[in-house]
């Protein structure tokens, strides 16, 4: 990898993060917000490397020209031995342009349906006991909320209350769907699953994000092996795909 | 004269070889260009249409994920390796660390626990302490520990695992006795010429500025191709491994450990995460799930991969190797211990 190309690697790869982190929310369909300040250094970082070394290069040239001269004429500036001297990289860094070219021209996607459906349903959070819900109706919950409710909760607290969740919609493959949400840890590489099963509407397009309210549907007792979060929807509308698709916020329907 | 002529001869036939060879070049080159060309023109939009499926989708951002979750932390670790070879005398780390290897050896898996580090800024730091001197036991040993137990691995694991504080021992202990075990197997049965100790820029005083920059420039986008590396091989088995084949083996206790241990090994997840894969992992054994947790962090493909690049293949494959096997025994004496 010769100098100039070493450098148009760093200074892209820099300009691809800054691209995903600080001029679009595109960082938040493959990582936390959290690990923002991180990104955005880094790409400075890189940028700034990548320039220096293409300034030094050209300097480099207007000078005696090192660069092009038969390697054993060079002044041993760099006694290394593993096949590498300085004005040519590792050849290896060549696939750094991948990553960098994908994210500056076609970010991938959030994860979506694909994920969802091969997954199994996430273990809920198993709580003793929920506080009381908030008297709003129909009220907002999370798909997290609502699910661990509806497993874990023996004071039943779903029990005819209208709620909203938001997600997007995973097909069973036997016609019927789920509102889903991928939840992640640290990446999107272990992203966890939480669907809710949704009876009485027809299943819209795999992946179209969608804010459901409908009542509780109960499947089973409290904690029981078989018991799945599952809902008698009333009402479904589309909703544009949120830019961090991995943040499981309740939100209020359309009159809400 | 005669050397002229001799010169002008060489020239000449030098000039005909490099003729040859661009003609060689056209007519082979030539239509073998048109041909893919015309493929990749008829074929071209089909393929890609049909290649854009649901999973190559997918396979894409969990590539991107990895990838973008781990140049910051690698960019930190070629920072700080760099520092190390430009600006750190080897004297310095010498003083620190015991004489012998064998004691060097724990203190090193100490300043392990207490650093936060994660796999891809050890490898390359790793590297740079060897390059100064310490002795590679010491050195490989601070690459299992750094991020395999540090505070934020333990916080999150205690997160993971609520109201189960043997779990967050059990992940201490085991880990720790992984990378000291380790280390002192590499002083009993490594052999230098396996590791290909990584050479840097050694500099006079007024140049440290620009052996810092050279050092950091080669060891990122190094460590970073083989990120890439690692990346490729995780993502496409994060999206192609069948979960029902784990499902199946989660009955056997001596499975289930190995499963998980192999599948922490393929999926390449970083140290602070996995404590909550492995807590969803809920069909296995508390020892199963710890062996996910020991093993992730010290053996996984991207680690293979950086380990490979730094150190040399004939490393990286028997050095991981042991490792893993260390850290599968290890996951079940302290599992049956405390879990």
């Amino acid at each position: 990898m010769r100098t100039r190309f070493q450098a148009l690697c760093l200074v892209l790869t820099g300009v691809a993060l800054l691209r995903i982190c600080l001029f679009s929310d595109l960082y938040l369909r493959y990582v936390k917000a959290g690990l923002q300040p991180l990104l955005v250094a880094s790409g400075a970082v890189l940028v700034a490397l990548g320039t220096l070394t293409a300034a030094h290069e050209m300097r480099s040239r207007r000078r005696p020209r090192t660069g092009d001269m038969p390697h054993d004429e060079r002044p041993p500036a760099d006694g290394d031995g593993h096949g590498h001297d300085h004005t040519r990289g590792p050849r290896i860094g060549w696939l750094l342009y991948i990553p960098a070219i994908m994210l500056l021209l076609f970010a991938p996607p959030a994860l979506g349906a694909y994920t969802a459906a091969r997954d199994d349903a996430l273990a809920a959070s198993p709580a003793g006991s929920f506080p009381t819900l908030p008297e709003t109706e129909p009220l907002p919950l999370s798909v997290r909320a609502f699910s661990s409710r509806a497993v874990y909760d023996t004071g039943d607290s779903l029990r005819g209350r209208t709620v909203t969740l938001t997600g997007f919609v995973t097909p069973d493959g036997h016609g019927g769907w789920y509102l889903s949400r991928l939840l992640i840890r640290c990446c999107a590489a272990d992203a966890g699953v939480l669907k809710v099963a949704v009876y009485g509407a027809k299943p819209p397009p795999a992946d179209t994000w969608v804010t459901v309210e409908g009542v509780w549907h109960p499947t089973g007792p409290a904690g029981g092996e078989r018991t799945t979060p599952a809902l008698d929807a009333t009402a479904v509308s589309p909703i544009p795909e949120p830019a961090d698709p991995y943040t499981d916020t309740p939100r209020a329907g359309n009159n809400g | 004269m005669r050397v002229d002529q001799a010169v002008e001869t060489t020239e000449r036939a030098g000039g005909l070889r490099l003729l040859l060879r661009g003609v060689g070049v056209a007519v082979v080159g030539g239509p073998l260009l048109l041909l893919v060309g015309t493929v990749a023109m008829v074929l071209g939009p089909d393929l890609l249409f049909r290649l854009d499926t649901p999973a190559l989708a997918a396979w894409r951002t969990v590539f991107a994920a990895i990838v973008v979750q781990g140049l910051p932390f690698l960019l930190f670790g070629t920072l700080i390796s760099a520092a190390i070879s430009a600006f750190v005398p080897a004297s310095t780390l010498n003083r620190l660390l015991p004489r012998r290897p064998l004691l060097a050896v724990p203190v090193a898996g100490a300043a392990g626990a207490v650093l936060p580090g994660c796999e891809c800024a050890s490898v390359p730091v790793a590297g740079s302490l060897m390059r100064r001197g310490v002795a590679p036991a010491a050195a490989l040993t601070f690459l299992l520990s750094a991020p395999a137990v540090n505070p934020v691995v333990l916080v999150a694991t205690a997160v993971a695992f609520p109201g189960n504080p043997q779990m967050v021992l059990g992940r201490l202990i085991a880990s720790l006795l992984v990378a000291v075990i380790t280390g002192w197997l590499w002083i009993g049965l490594g052999k230098q010429e396996w590791l290909r100790l990584p050479k840097g820029v050694d500099r006079e005083d007024a140049r440290k500025w620009a052996a810092f920059r050279d050092g950091l420039q080669h060891d990122f986008l190094h460590a970073g191709g083989f990120l890439i590396v690692g990346a490729m091989a995780a993502a496409t088995f994060n999206v192609a491994a069948p979960p029902a084949l784990l499902e199946s083996l989660s009955g056997n206790p001596w499975l289930s450990v190995l499963a998980l241990a192999g599948l922490a090994v393929l999926l390449a997840v970083c140290s602070e995460a996995d404590a909550f894969v492995a807590a969803s992992l809920t069909g296995f054994s508390p020892t199963a799930r710890l062996a996910f947790m020991v093993v992730g962090p010290v053996v996984d493909v991207k680690l293979i991969a950086l380990q490979a690049g730094t150190f040399g293949r004939a490393f990286a494959l028997r050095f991981s190797a042991a490792t893993f096997v260390v850290a599968v025994l290890s996951s079940f004496v302290v599992g049956w211990w405390l879990l």
